[in-house]
């Protein structure tokens, strides 16, 4: 076939158009029924049979267009909802020359077409068309070919995917014109309608159990509840420098003060980080709090929520995912519940085969975790606080084995600066993180209630601070105050959503399930061709 | 306390009911009567709010997220009373666990076996909460607010519930949400001053969105037909009982729908929501009765402004000059120099038209209306009118005089979006230089305070590639959820609906 130029292709459809005696944008199209509800309605049709007494009206994407002779043209019409054949012979068509209407009408064009339902021949659920109205033309050509479409239409959650096998693939070209991506990567639809499947199940959950969602704050005098570097911006009318939130953990907690007993929030946070495959610098996470539970019951909501989660939407407890990459199997991720549960400090003695100093706040601790991480050969940037250390001796030897879920629990008390200490184990607190495919998804823990003792902690974070990690955490005046008028015991629990979704769409990259992951500028980016590769 | 083996922080309470649930399981529980048998014996928790002392009995009145409950306690019964009187304060977090009984004066109450501090507070209630005098200090601990004044906690359930309300209306319709980013390359869909951020690493500038359109429209050009957000907007101007810097709205796209559409849609979205807080279509606001019978009163905007002022903008044509002088006689009685100034500098005819409409009727539209069929130079992404040449398929909806929801017929047709988005940013522009010529005059101080206000305005080149691969024709509206809550909650800013609304830094 010959290779049009793809700016020719757009002048010479803008030149054609100009030449239509009406607006090829057209003013209104009512529809008279959705995709399913005219498959549900007409699928017993037997084979060449046309009710010619019924009219309805369909619209939908032209994905192919095929003529047969010069007196029948098969549209495969694409909606929301799938594909529909749509029939148009000389006979039927009424209103206009049927090869002059026909020329209008190019694959990738929104049309409207109002006709009768019918079974052709070969058995395909079709429409009759006597009248076709273009709605919106596509002024470029339609990436063509890659995996059939059809298959990908079948693509569910849980199912191993593969996007280096799409017509589309120049990841730039796909995440910057996302919504190209999803006409011409039908897969893709799915993949972002996974994260609302899951956001839904989440928010259905919650409410049964009595919490209540809420909002709050986004821009904020200073950022806290986390370790993390925020975005900071200018609120000109009161001259106020303002920071993104990093975490919703302390405004929630005031909502318990205040006589909440469960809340949560399902929204975005921000964090001026680099990025990589499962960082962005804004992204969704679900927090909540319930008043009179403690990190015990939270292990149990959790292995709840998740595997009925991954049940109602995958259909089963496991998930295939390509964690070495597309090109090798993928690993199955089992969500049965229970959960795996690993305490921190004795697993990395077991692993390790060696007994950590009793007292980890200490200066001896440091030293010691200092030369076992050389030893090791297991390397952390600087500055070496014992935290720090910890948590690359964790990551090495701990979460490199939970790629089912598992529970890594009782973090010692100088990781967590809002863990209430544990309440048999000194030096350690009540907390877990879940860790699946060897990556964090939930932190939870027993919150820390007494309002001199965290006021305490925030002075060791001071120090940290000041030790040249700028990543410790900030005072909160305002939240230590809010604590003094009495916070009931309750726990805290924070999950990744966009983590969790790329668990269940069998994505590498986070950039692959957020609708506009960031990019580097420039911010426009050219159509690609016919073969979906980007224009020079 | 811990002297006197007491943990004033415990680590949890297992509670086997809420205030409300005993209120309603015991409430045919007669006064003097009791309930002690064994499946009569439950726990409770909650924060004093009250407490009265006499010799062998005390009575501590307890709240939780759902109501009060008193707790009897009976020295006879309570071994450790001696020792709680002497710590148990108001303001403390207690549990409690006994049997039920209602006191001979009526009041339901736990009579106590086992009572245990749980949060113990360090900081007294305030003896009485200031609030109206002082508002301030009322945002800023919004903890204490809702502490003492149950009616406060009572909006933030009813936001929760039209939220809620909201999101299950839409989504039994098909509506699917999407999340469109917050940080932002360039920020477009609205008139409006942005949030401006840096990302280190990226090494770029960023804006907060000042609206979700222009990104869930891409999402019907990617074949969706039905979608929606609900998330917060970020606009850097100015604090009012109406603005906060962050607000949170829903904006709605349907494919092959038009705005009329979206009015019917208003309608029951808004009346779902009322009767999701009060249970019928009734309300109260500030005082004044509103009717949501439908259907509600639609008017033009040209015909709302001709009965108010007896000016017909229609017959002006694009005679700018006849139409400013008209607009200037007919407001000439209201001796407002700067409205006279907008309209003086006013470009078109629909501009005009849209400045006397702020000015002299949006106030008046205190029963829901929705004004439709604006200017198309005041709306740059809504779709030519089907019938009246120079105006547009859109709406706003006015209750109590504040526009709770805007929509449109969207604009589909790319060639004439980059003309509008052309045209918007010209005149843009052209008003900034004016702006810069006056500061020049002005002197030094006011050229630094006009770079301080304007900022730049953009043209989203993304959002016109999608429209050039073709968008069904679509309708779209956007409603302000924090309006729609004051309005239904009967509060009279929007800092009284915003948990944690944009405080000044205190000194």
């Amino acid at each position: 076939m010959e290779e049009l130029d793809p700016t020719q292709y757009y002048n010479n459809r803008l030149a054609s158009l100009a030449s239509l005696p009406t607006s090829p944008y057209s003013q209104m199209f009512r529809v008279s029924m959705t995709f399913d509800h005219y498959r549900e309605k007409f699928k017993g049709l037997s084979n060449g049979e046309r009710l010619a007494e019924t009219t309805v009206s369909l619209a939908g994407r032209v994905m192919s267009k095929r003529a047969s002779g010069s007196k029948l043209v098969f549209y495969s019409l694409e909606s929301a909802e799938g594909t529909i054949q749509a029939v148009s012979d000389a006979r039927s068509l009424v209103g206009g020359n049927f090869a002059a209407v026909h020329a209008n009408i190019k694959r990738g064009d929104v049309v409207g077409v109002s006709g009768n339902p019918g079974m052709s021949n070969r058995g395909e659920l079709s429409i009759f068309v006597k009248e076709i109205i273009l709605l919106a033309p596509c002024l470029y050509m339609l990436p063509k070919g890659g995996k059939n479409r059809d298959e990908q239409a079948t693509w569910r959650p849980g199912k191993p995917r593969n996007p280096n096998a799409y017509v589309l693939k120049e990841q730039e070209t796909r995440y910057r014109l996302r919504f190209l991506d999803i006409i011409v990567n039908p897969e893709v639809k799915f993949v972002l309608e996974t994260a609302h499947s899951a956001v839904n199940y989440i928010r259905s959950f919650l409410d049964q159990r009595g919490f209540r969602e809420v909002e709050t704050a986004i821009l904020n005098s200073k950022a806290g509840g986390a370790a993390a570097r925020p975005f900071n911006t200018h609120h000109d009318a009161s001259e106020m420098d303002m920071s993104l939130r990093i975490a919703p953990e302390l405004q929630l907690k005031q909502l318990l003060v205040a006589g909440y007993n469960g809340v949560y929030e399902v929204d975005k946070q921000f964090r001026n980080e680099g990025m990589d495959l499962t960082h962005n610098p804004e992204f969704t996470t679900c927090e909540f709090y319930s008043a009179y539970s403690d990190y015990h019951d939270l292990m149990t909501m959790t292995e709840e929520l998740l595997s009925g989660l991954v049940k109602k939407i995958t259909g089963g407890y496991t998930v295939s995912y390509h964690s070495n990459g597309y090109d090798s199997p993928p690993v199955e991720i089992d969500f049965t519940p229970p959960f795996r549960r690993i305490e921190m400090v004795n697993g990395l003695e077991d692993t390790m085969g060696i007994e950590l100093p009793k007292d980890l706040a200490s200066e001896e601790a440091n030293e010691f975790l200092k030369k076992t991480c050389e030893a090791r050969g297991v390397y952390c940037a600087p500055p070496l606080t014992t935290s720090r250390l910890l948590d690359k001796l964790v990551g090495h030897y701990l979460e490199e084995t939970c790629v089912n879920p598992a529970f890594i629990i009782d973090h010692p008390l100088i990781m967590s600066p809002l863990a209430k200490q544990h309440r048999s184990k000194p030096g350690l607190t009540e907390r877990f993180e879940l860790f699946v495919n060897k990556h964090e998804l939930v932190n939870a823990y027993t919150e820390l209630n007494n309002p001199v003792e965290q006021r305490d902690r925030f002075v060791q974070q001071l120090k940290d601070r000041q030790g040249g990690d700028d990543e410790a955490m900030v005072l909160d005046e305002d939240f230590v105050k809010a604590m003094e008028y009495g916070l009931p015991p309750c726990a805290g629990w924070g999950m990744g959503i966009d983590r969790l979704v790329m668990l269940l769409t069998d994505s590498l990259n986070i950039k692959e399930v957020l609708l506009c992951p960031a990019m580097k500028p420039p911010e426009a980016v050219p159509p690609p061709n016919e073969k979906g590769t980007p224009q020079a | 306390m811990r002297g006197l083996g007491i943990e004033p922080y415990a680590y949890s309470w297992n509670r086997t009911h809420k205030a409300t649930q005993l209120q309603e399981k015991y409430a045919d529980l007669p006064a003097g009567g009791v309930a002690d048998s064994d499946e009569d014996r439950v726990s409770v928790a909650g924060r004093i709010f009250a407490r009265r002392a006499f010799g062998k009995l005390a009575f501590l009145g307890i709240r939780d997220d759902s109501a009060s409950i008193q707790l009897y306690c009976d020295k006879a019964k309570l071994e450790s009373f001696t020792q709680l009187k002497s710590t148990v304060d108001i303001g403390d977090i207690v549990g409690a666990t006994g049997t039920l009984k209602r006191t001979e004066k009526g009041e339901l109450s736990v009579y106590v076996d086992n009572l245990v501090i749980l949060t113990k507070s360090i900081l007294p209630l305030p003896e009485k909460w200031h609030g109206l005098t002082d508002i301030e200090k009322r945002y800023r601990q919004r903890y204490l607010d809702m502490i003492m004044n149950p009616e406060v906690a009572g909006v933030f359930r009813a936001r929760a519930k039209v939220v809620s309300a909201i999101r299950r209306f839409v989504e039994d319709l098909g509506f699917l949400e999407i999340e469109t980013p917050i940080l932002q390359g360039a920020a477009g869909g609205a008139d409006a001053r942005p949030f401006i951020t840096h990302h280190n690493s990226l090494e770029r500038d960023l804006f907060l969105r000042i609206a979700t359109e222009l990104h869930l429209k891409r999402m019907l050009v990617g074949g969706f037909e039905r979608v929606y957000e609900l998330g917060r907007i970020f606009r850097n101007e100015g604090i009012s009982t109406r603005h906060n810097p962050e607000f949170t709205s829903i904006e709605i796209y349907q494919a092959y729908a038009d705005y009329n559409d979206m009015m019917a849609l208003a309608e029951e979205l808004v009346t779902k929501c009322a009767e999701a807080i009060f249970g019928n279509a009734k309300l109260l606001y500030q005082g004044t009765e509103i009717a949501l019978e439908r259907p509600w009163r639609r008017a033009s905007m040209q015909s709302l402004v001709q009965e108010a002022t007896g000016i017909d903008f229609s017959a002006f044509g694009s005679d700018l000059s006849a139409a400013k002088s008209a607009a200037l006689s007919a407001l000439s009685p209201r001796k407002d120099e700067s409205l006279q100034t907008v309209i003086a500098n006013c470009a078109t005819v629909g501009n005009v038209l849209n400045e006397v409409f702020e000015a002299v009727v949006e106030k008046t539209l205190i029963q829901p209306t929705f004004v439709t069929n604006h200017p198309v130079e005041v709306s740059p992404l809504a779709k030519a009118h089907r019938s009246f040449p120079g105006l547009v398929e859109r709406f706003e909806l006015y209750i109590c005089g504040r526009e709770l929801a805007n929509a449109f017929s969207e604009l589909t047709d790319p060639i004439e979006q980059r003309a509008r988005f052309e045209a918007q940013i010209r005149a843009y522009n052209k008003q900034l230089e004016e702006a810069a010529a006056a500061a020049r005059d002005r002197g030094e101080s006011a050229v630094k305070q006009h770079k301080n206000d304007s900022y730049e305005v953009t043209l989203d080149e993304d959002f016109l590639t999608a429209l050039e691969y073709g968008m069904p024709p679509t309708a779209g509206m956007g409603i302000g959820i924090d309006r729609l809550v004051m309005l239904l909650t009967d509060s009279p800013s929007i800092r009284d609906v915003i948990a944690f609304p944009v405080l000044k830094s205190q000194q």
